[in-house]
């Protein structure tokens, strides 16, 4: 998997191709956006992560000359504005997500996860360990005991699930489980996990979510 | 008691020509009454001299004597004799008398006679049939005999003549001046009218719609002049205005690259170490790092809702249901803090509104009343309908404000205890957000709060009626 970021800031494109680097994706890097299209056209990139704010031709011309040559290219812009009327205007000039500065790399690698499996027909039978989700029954066992779980519970281990090994930021789970934004009652995650914790967890001598610190939560089996 | 600018105005031009009005009048009448008087006494002096010509004594009876043939001659003595008498000034004796003054009993006496003769003034009598201005001269008689000769002419027609002046004048300067004050208001209304016109088109300005100006009439008049001053006044304040957004867009930016880039590298950080206590010290920078982004966030929004920026989508939200769904979200949280969150919602209470901005106002509403909520306490949402109102309440049986406190908290960054801001994670900033989102929507919101009992937070909202919706 081979990415493009277009990133002005030296240090925050160094941190974004150090993470996904880890992570095992083929990073490159341009700090301008003035050749990105050719760029584009060139290498055959899997994905491209651009900043909106760039000297010389902003992200939206970027974005165009990305466009005209890769139409179905996913990109995910960055911003350092967070207004909605700039969201808004981003996906429509066509991006495929849109992230403010500052965000979590976990979160900016789990979206580019999203976007790369973009197309492929979603599994209905989800298992983690002796852990098992059947999407269409809605049903959860854990080593065959069925776990009765409320409809908020349901949809956070399905995310957690389609996302095992992977640490999630409160903000993505957010996203992604409530339509609300709450950034004050952000316990709101923790909450939910916690309750989540007492019925799938609680009684098994291998805990399954854990806290990971300074990003968020993660469904593995194998502890970090 | 004051007075509009136009009614005062109106009342000083109608006593000014109240003022001009009377004298005028006052003036003209004296003037017309001297002229008048000069004439008769001229007149009077005229037929006195010329009456001399037409006497003639016969022994001691005086007779006047004319061609009555001649027209001008008759009608002359006719006027000069309708008023007339001698008397011998030696013995004081009535010589002769026209008919029309031995009716009115002006006999003199002998001294009297003499004392008339040095008179020349004419002298004005007061008779029943009004008054009559005399005029004395002497007569050399036969035999050095000296008669006193008395003419009159009726002032009847002077005074009739300045009494209609009079009367007309009484009541042509009252008329007047009422036109004057009709006019004077409706110059003063026409003087003004542009002056109302600019405060009008003026209050339609606000924060967001600085752009406009005010019509400018091209006449150079003093009006002008004002007009133009305030929309120099509205420029420097779009210019101070439009520095401000600039200056938070680039602060948003200055921010918050840096931000991603501490942020981004202490994430890495945390990958990379298995030290558990360097871990630990790593996330709560970075914990750090996201309470600061969220203030900034708040900082900004609160910003850039100040200075007119974000535009609002209005339609009909249905308060019961929101509240319904934000209580039932937010329930495990208050579960877990052992607090009896609920919700008495109303059917059909909707409110004309910005869905996302509501659902902001009650969420930070919850949000507040469940910070300063302790374990075991309740917080119930109540949603209710008063007239053209939609009506909600955030009741808690939190630990309460005193009214000093409560008078201050839609303020920013207000924070009745400084302490607890770290704990309960607030910078309090989430009820002047509260206020701003009421303000927008043209609502009201208010507090009602004890000490140790808790509060009560009261929003009202323009009900969404089915006439809006035609």
């Amino acid at each position: 998997m081979r990415i493009l970021v277009i990133e002005d800031d030296g240090k925050v494109a160094s941190f974004i191709q150090t993470g996904l680097e880890q992570e095992g994706y083929a990073v490159d890097v341009l700090n301008h956006g003035n050749t990105a299209g050719e760029q584009a056209r060139a290498v055959d990139y899997d994905a491209v992560v651009l900043d909106l704010m760039l000297p010389g031709r902003s992200g939206f011309q970027v974005l165009r000359d990305i466009r005209s040559r890769k139409p179905s290219l996913p990109v995910i812009m960055l911003t350092a504005k967070n207004s909605l009327d700039e969201r808004v205007a981003g996906l429509d000039a066509g991006a495929d997500d849109y992230m403010a500065k500052p965000f979590a790399l976990a979160e900016l690698s789990a979206r580019l996860r999203a976007l790369l499996r973009r197309g492929t027909p979603r599994e209905s039978v989800l298992k983690v360990a002796d852990l098992e989700m059947d999407t269409i029954r809605r049903t959860v066992r854990r080593a065959g005991a069925s776990i009765d779980l409320k409809p908020k519970e349901y949809s956070l281990l399905e995310f957690l699930m389609r996302n095992s090994d992977r640490p999630l930021t409160r903000s993505l789970i957010i996203e992604h489980v409530w339509d609300i934004h709450f950034d004050s009652i952000s316990n709101v995650v923790e909450v939910h996990i916690n309750s989540l914790r007492n019925k799938v967890d609680r009684g098994f001598p291998i805990q399954l979510i854990h806290t990971v610190r300074g990003v968020g939560y993660m469904l593995t089996d194998s502890a970090p | 008691m004051t007075f509009t600018l136009r009614a005062r105005l109106a009342v000083i031009a109608t006593i000014v020509s109240g003022l001009l009005l009377g004298g005028l009048s006052i003036v003209s009448y004296n003037v017309l009454a001297r002229w008048l008087d000069e004439d008769v006494t001229a007149r009077l002096t005229e037929l006195t001299d010329g009456l001399h010509g037409y006497l003639r004594f016969d022994g001691e009876v005086p007779t006047v004597e004319y061609n009555a043939n001649d027209s001008d001659q008759a009608s002359f003595v006719h006027e000069a004799t309708r008023y007339y008498q001698i008397y011998d000034s030696a013995t004081g004796r009535l010589l002769a008398q026209s008919p029309d003054i031995a009716p009115l009993g002006l006999s003199l006496t002998r001294s009297e006679v003499v004392l008339l003769l040095a008179t020349s003034q004419p002298s004005d009598i007061t008779t029943p049939y009004g008054r009559l201005r005399i005029v004395n001269s002497p007569v050399a008689g036969p035999g050095g005999r000296t008669y006193l000769l008395q003419v009159g002419v009726s002032l009847r027609t002077l005074d009739a003549s300045l009494g209609r002046y009079r009367d007309l004048m009484l009541m042509l300067t009252p008329l007047s001046l009422l036109m004057a004050a009709a006019g004077a208001w409706w110059l003063s209304g026409f003087a003004l009218a542009p002056l109302t016109r600019v405060a009008y088109a003026a209050r339609d300005i606000d924060i967001a719609t600085l752009g406009r100006r005010l019509p400018i009439r091209h006449v150079k008049d003093e009006l002008e002049e004002v007009t133009v001053a305030f929309n120099e006044t509205l420029g420097r304040l779009e210019q101070s205005i439009g520095e401000m957004r600039q200056f938070s867009t680039a602060l948003a930016h200055e921010l918050r690259t840096p931000l991603a880039a501490l942020r981004g590298e202490i994430e890495l950080a945390l990958r990379a170490t298995r030290d558990v206590d360097l871990q630990q010290s790593l996330a709560s920078q970075i914990e750090d790092i996201d309470r600061l982004t969220r203030l900034i966030e708040h900082v900004l929004t609160l910003a850039r809702a100040e200075s007119g920026q974000i535009p609002l989508t209005f339609g009909a939200v249905d308060l019961g249901e929101l509240a319904n769904s934000l209580v039932e979200t937010l329930e495990p949280v208050a579960n877990a803090r052992t607090i009896a969150l609920r919700c008495e919602p109303a059917p059909a209470v909707v409110a004309l509104g910005d869905a996302g901005w509501l659902e902001r106002l009650v969420l930070n509403l919850i949000d507040n009343a469940m910070k300063f909520t302790r374990e075991g306490g309740c917080v119930i949402v109540r949603v209710s309908r008063h007239d053209e109102r939609a009506c909600l309440e955030v009741v808690d049986t939190g630990i309460g404000m005193t009214p000093d406190v409560s008078a201050h908290v839609f303020e920013r960054f207000y924070q009745a205890d400084p302490s607890r801001s770290s704990q309960s994670g607030g910078a309090g900033l989430g009820l002047s957000l509260v206020k701003w989102i009421v303000d927008r929507h043209h609502g009201t919101v208010s507090v009602e709060s004890t000490p140790d009992k808790g509060s009560t937070f009261r929003v009202a909202l323009p009900a969404f009626t089915n006439t809006r919706r035609s």
